[in-house]
């Protein structure tokens, strides 16, 4: 069924090229948006690497396998997608110069291409093997200690004390993930809203995390897209938005307490038995519909919330007694409510949606609720905002749970690539927590550190594979300051130079970078090169069409390459 | 088993702005833009390839949605504009106009985005804090104690729409119509929150525009005029009752199941039998007035005109939550249970009106409504449809001034007066601004330069038979010289500015628009003068406007690189 169709070379560093061209364009802070279109017609906006990557639909298997080792990376820390792969470019390139320079002596291959080939996947195997020894302690005593640490403390601190919101660590992380993902104009009216939210929702009982992680699952009722507003109209209200408007006309309540019940099925009785009269049967639905109406009314109900539509005589009936009613509420929004409503609420219209806002007086909630209004002049843009604040989130996760937990299974599920020696990682002697100013900050102190390794190297005439290595890594690392201040060199230098004196004062204009993020994120990238370099042929195979895609069974004979 | 099709890979599009195929398209749009804007603007005639309707006009709201583009950059663009007009109604053009011209002059500029961005930004914030304040030059207070502004505010949107073909008296007409059916809506003595009426417009065709009239209450279609019965008898309140369910006999809405049929049973007789039961409880509850959301069996119908009860039937859901305000009503959807007393409505007169074709019956609130119905009259369908759109646009634009009871200098007169505010402001603070923005002095000022022009551009805009913009050296207001005028007579010809607050004098100086001017604070004069202002804009709408605007081109600004599923 399968058979051997194609051989062609693959050349890494021209492949990779397409990719870089397309995320140098959002990346650094003068970076822009990439706009896409779906299949749907539907238009989506990001600067988000990894939606970006997702939605270039690429055809060349490896640099699919690219793409899955981005992705899986960035679902681990959340960021990092666009430096991946501009390392994971650099890299290569700097590997293909250096292969082709000095071909390795020990093999013999017919051809110059081979040869080159064969030193290239032994640099890279030195890199990595470099990397897993020696980077981690180079890092800490090197890089680390031009950062700072923060934890969760920092920001239950702040919620004491709004008035030093503005110059505080964790709104930084925050305000830098925000220009990375929306831009510079609107990062910091946007992240002092998502610290704001957050403060909203912070337990006082519970874990910190807890509270991360209620308003991961429940983000998609929480927040509200509006489109055809400003986005600076963005805000929080109070209690929980419904994104249905009421079925019945809505009481006056007059901020008074009023009790609500949910309905997840019909209220009238739907299914004949067989040898019912028609009119008998609807005259006693109308009589049990009658029986259930009363009964709620006596129970001093005066809100229903439902699930699916419900027939005109149940509305009808509602309105008699005075009820309102709110229809296809989605399960989502319900089981929030469910979530919230231990307390007692009262009622709104909102931009015709219900707005339900809770009594905070009930003890067992210590939280304030509120749900999250996200204005924006069209749809595009509105979900990306959306998208951003909740990747956010996770991003918050990762930094507190590295604040809270014992730091030796910090990195254990950084297994981004199939490498087998990544149990070495426990050794890792980095602070968890720690982070470095961003900007390029990261890259030119670990430039600065593994230079001076190659020099002191040289200098003891000490065979180590860390003196070439150490050098190309150096210079690859480069690249991505060099792409931050593509605008104007001379800032780049200037930074260069302030950097390599070793100091305290950074710019804390540009945000925070979390320095173990960082580190794994080289791992990842020099695991993924290691596995790009050793795959040396792509074998196309054509499948009849049945359950696989012809993309699929590509896919798998390239795996059977890259274990040979 | 579903076909496997390999997906194509995306098509993309490195750098749109760069790209001479969207700069095309985007021109093309803002020139078509351009010739709609305005009393004197040219009209668009929409019509489909398959030989549909044929629709006649200018405003953005019908003209954007009939542009379909392939290319997503400018439907990106489109879709912003057409969420404002979503949300405001009114400004859709000037959204559009501004927003289209800041991009084209950033990118004529040779600035960087990322400083068009920020510089653009800062501007639309120096913009809006100014058009905020207290003494903000280009800003009129609404006084609600005289109708004045509001019919004013009112005819300037109706008279920017010239594909309703309106007279100058017809304008004035249908304003004082707009502003009386808003005033209506308005509920005079309910404490606490307010909840606005409702305007319930009709269209009648082949009439004299000055033949629209508005009315309290309400207005309903009565296609037969069947119930041709006398009113005079009809005791005062009069008792009615409103159905939301179907009355026709019909089996729907029963759910799921077997339904077995027995010989001999005659389902819908059975049905029948309960109708005219339920028909039964109406006539002994001196129910005189029987409405019906749906279709009312004929029989049961008969029955009740018998009795003597006007039966109306179809009227829509659209007009059932302005029944129920009105009458205060609760719509009956059972049949088998009574109806409960307080389920009936009152009313406090009916009577029948006549329209050219449609014979309506006038239902009158018992006591203070929040309800009234709004007849528009036009010579044809065409004109009638736009003038019902722009009638509907002006009842959204007046209630805006509830909330923020203000309204901006129309003719262009804010354009150019904030574009001159604009100028001096950065000029005085270029050093410091330039410094916080992170670029040098020549570039904010080139980026306050696009900006401003970008504003002029707007009011130039307004201008479509060959005149000149100018502008006066002291007010900054907005000024049209007609084409054949030579620049001696200027000041004979010029007469008024754009919003008529100011009048020519010798003493005043003016300059060309497009030309450079050493810029001056612009002195505001609203207030100290007796006349009151000819064309007014909508604050809250231009305000949104302005910023939707520059988002909008900011965001353009930063897109970088399209991404198309082509599959």
């Amino acid at each position: 069924m399968t058979g051997l169709q194609q051989r062609e070379h693959w050349r890494p560093t021209c492949s990779m090229g397409v990719l870089e061209a397309v995320i140098l364009r959002s990346f650094g802070p003068e970076g822009g948006q990439v706009l896409f279109t779906r299949d749907t017609g539907q238009a989506m906006l990001s600067r988000s690497g990894t939606r970006i990557l997702r939605a270039l639909h690429l055809e060349h298997p490896l640099a699919r396998m690219v793409v899955e080792c981005v992705l899986k990376h960035s679902t681990v820390t959340g960021d990092g997608s666009k430096t991946f792969i501009l390392l994971l470019a650099s890299l290569l390139r700097e590997i293909h110069t250096a292969a082709s320079k000095e071909p390795h002596v020990s093999y013999s291959y017919n051809s110059l291409e081979a040869t080159e080939a064969a030193t290239a996947r032994h640099l890279a195997d030195k890199l990595l093997a470099f990397a897993l020894k020696e980077l981690d302690d180079l890092i800490a005593m090197e890089v680390a200690p031009h950062g700072c640490c923060i934890s969760w403390e920092d920001f239950s601190a702040e919620t004491h004390s709004p008035a030093h919101t503005n110059n505080h660590v964790v709104q930084k992380l925050l305000a830098s993930f925000f220009h990375m993902r929306l831009g510079y104009v609107h990062c910091a009216f946007i992240s002092e809203l998502t610290c704001e939210l957050l403060n909203h929702w912070k337990c006082i009982d519970a874990l910190p995390s807890f509270a991360l992680q209620f308003l991961k699952n429940n983000f998609p009722a929480l927040h509200t897209p509006v489109s055809g507003f400003p986005i600076t109209s963005s805000r929080l209200v109070e209690g929980q938005v419904i994104h249905r408007d009421f079925a019945t006309p809505c009481p006056q309540t007059d901020h008074q307490p009023v009790k609500a019940v949910v309905f997840t099925g019909y209220l009238q009785p739907r299914s004949l038995n067989t040898g019912d009269v028609i009119v008998h049967f609807s005259a006693w639905t109308e009589r049990s519909l009658k029986c259930i109406i009363a009964h709620l009314q006596s129970l001093g109900i005066s809100v229903l919330l439902s699930a699916v539509k419900q027939s005109a005589a149940v509305l009808a009936l509602a309105t008699q007694a005075e009820m309102c009613f709110v229809e296809c509420v989605s399960e989502d929004e319900l089981s929030l409510f469910a979530q919230l409503s231990l307390v007692n609420k009262h009622l709104l219209l909102f931009n015709r949606y219900v707005h339900v806002a809770f009594h905070n007086s009930e003890e067992r909630v210590k939280a304030k609720p509120c749900s999250l209004i996200i204005c924006g002049p069209g749809e595009g843009q509105t979900d990306q905002y959306a998208c951003a604040f909740q990747d956010a989130i996770p991003k918050r996760t990762v930094q507190s749970n590295k604040c809270t937990s014992s730091y030796t299974h910090n990195l254990t599920d950084s297994s981004t690539c199939t490498s087998s020696n990544l149990h070495s990682l426990h050794k890792c002697v980095l602070q968890p927590g720690c982070v470095i100013p961003a900007g390029g900050t990261f890259e030119f102190l670990l430039n600065h550190a593994l230079l001076k390794l190659s020099h002191s190297c040289s200098a003891s005439n000490d065979t180590n594979i860390g003196i070439p290595v150490s050098r190309l890594l150096a210079s690859a690392l480069l690249s991505v300051p060099k792409q931050i201040y593509s605008h104007s060199p001379g800032q780049f230098l200037q930074t260069r130079t302030r950097n390599d004196m070793p100091s305290k004062v950074f710019r804390q204009d540009l945000g925070l970078e979390s320095v173990s993020c960082k580190y794994q994120l080289l791992l990842a990238v020099l695991q993924c090169v290691t596995s790009l370099l050793w795959v040396d042929t792509v074998l196309r195979t054509h499948t009849a069409l049945h359950t696989q895609s012809l993309a699929d069974a590509s896919w798998e004979s390239t795996e059977d390459e890259a274990e040979d | 088993m579903s076909r496997l099709v390999k997906k194509s890979p995306s098509l993309c599009t490195d750098r749109p702005l760069d790209n001479t195929d969207i700069s095309n398209k985007l021109n093309l749009l803002r020139q078509l833009l351009k010739s709609c804007f305005g009393p004197t603007a040219r009209l668009k005639q929409v019509h489909n390839n398959i030989g549909g309707h044929v629709v006649t006009t200018s405003s953005s709201s019908v003209l954007l949605p009939a542009i379909s583009s392939s290319q997503p950059f400018i439907n990106l663009i489109k879709t912003s504009i057409l969420n404002h007009v979503s949300r405001f109604s009114d400004c859709g053009l000037f959204a559009a106009i501004f927003c289209l011209a800041l991009i084209e002059q950033a990118k004529r500029s040779g600035l960087r985005e990322n400083v068009s961005i920020r510089v653009n930004k800062h501007l639309l914030a120096l913009c809006s804090s100014y058009l905020q304040q207290e003494d903000c030059g280009c800003k009129v207070k609404l006084d609600f104690c005289s109708s004045h502004n509001l019919i004013t505010l009112a005819r300037s949107i109706i008279s920017s729409k010239p594909a309703c073909v309106l007279t100058e008296p017809e304008a004035l007409h249908i304003s004082k119509l707009a502003v009386q059916a808003f005033l209506l809506t308005v509920p005079c003595n309910s404490p606490g929150t307010v909840s606005l009426g409702k305007t319930v417009t009709v269209c009648v065709e082949g009439y004299s525009v000055l033949t629209s009239a508005v009315f309290p209450g309400l207005l309903v279609d009565i296609p037969d005029g069947l119930c041709l019965n006398k009113f005079d008898h009809l005791s005062n309140p009069i008792q009615m009752v409103l159905f939301g369910a179907s009355l026709a006999g019909d089996l729907s809405d029963l759910g799921d199941g077997m339904i077995e049929v027995h010989a001999g049973v005659d389902t819908e007789s059975q049905i029948l039998d309960q109708l005219l039961e339920l028909g039964k409880q109406v006539v002994k509850d001196e129910v005189k007035l029987f409405v019906c959301q749906k279709v009312v069996h004929p029989v049961l119908q008969e029955y009740l005109r018998s009795h003597g009860i006007i039966v109306v039937e179809r009227v829509g859901i659209t007009i059932m939550e302005p029944l129920i305000q009105l009458t205060g009503a609760q719509p009956v959807a059972t049949l088998h249970t009574k109806i409960p007393s307080k389920a009936y409505g009152k009313v406090r007169e009916l009577s029948m009106k006549q329209f050219g074709s449609k014979t309506m019956l006038h239902l009158q609130p018992l006591g203070e409504s929040v309800i009234c119905t709004l007849i528009l009259c036009h010579r044809n369908e065409t004109m009638l449809s736009e003038l019902k759109v722009v009638c509907q646009k002006t009842e959204h634009v007046l209630r805006l001034t509830l909330r923020e009871p203000s309204a901006l200098l129309g003719g262009g007169c804010t354009e150019t007066h904030l574009a001159a505010y604009v100028r001096h402001k950065s000029k005085n603070e270029a050093p410091e601004t330039a410094s916080v923005l992170g670029c040098s002095q020549t570039e904010y000022l080139l980026g306050v330069e696009v900006f401003c022009q970008s504003l002029e551009s707007v009011a130039r805009a307004l201008q479509h038979d060959g005149g000149n913009s100018l502008v006066d050296l002291t007010h900054a207001h907005h000024w049209t010289l007609p084409a054949d005028v030579l620049e001696e007579h200027m000041e004979d010809s010029l007469g008024f500015c754009g919003c008529g607050l100011v009048e020519s004098s010798p003493s005043r100086r003016w300059i060309f628009l497009d030309t450079k001017y050493t810029e001056f604070s612009p002195v505001a004069l609203v207030g100290d003068s007796p006349v009151q202002p000819r064309v007014l804009d909508s604050f809250t709408a231009t305000l949104s406007a302005l910023q939707v605007a520059t988002e909008t081109a900011n965001l353009a600004l930063d897109v970088r690189y399209i991404i198309q599923d082509v599959n």
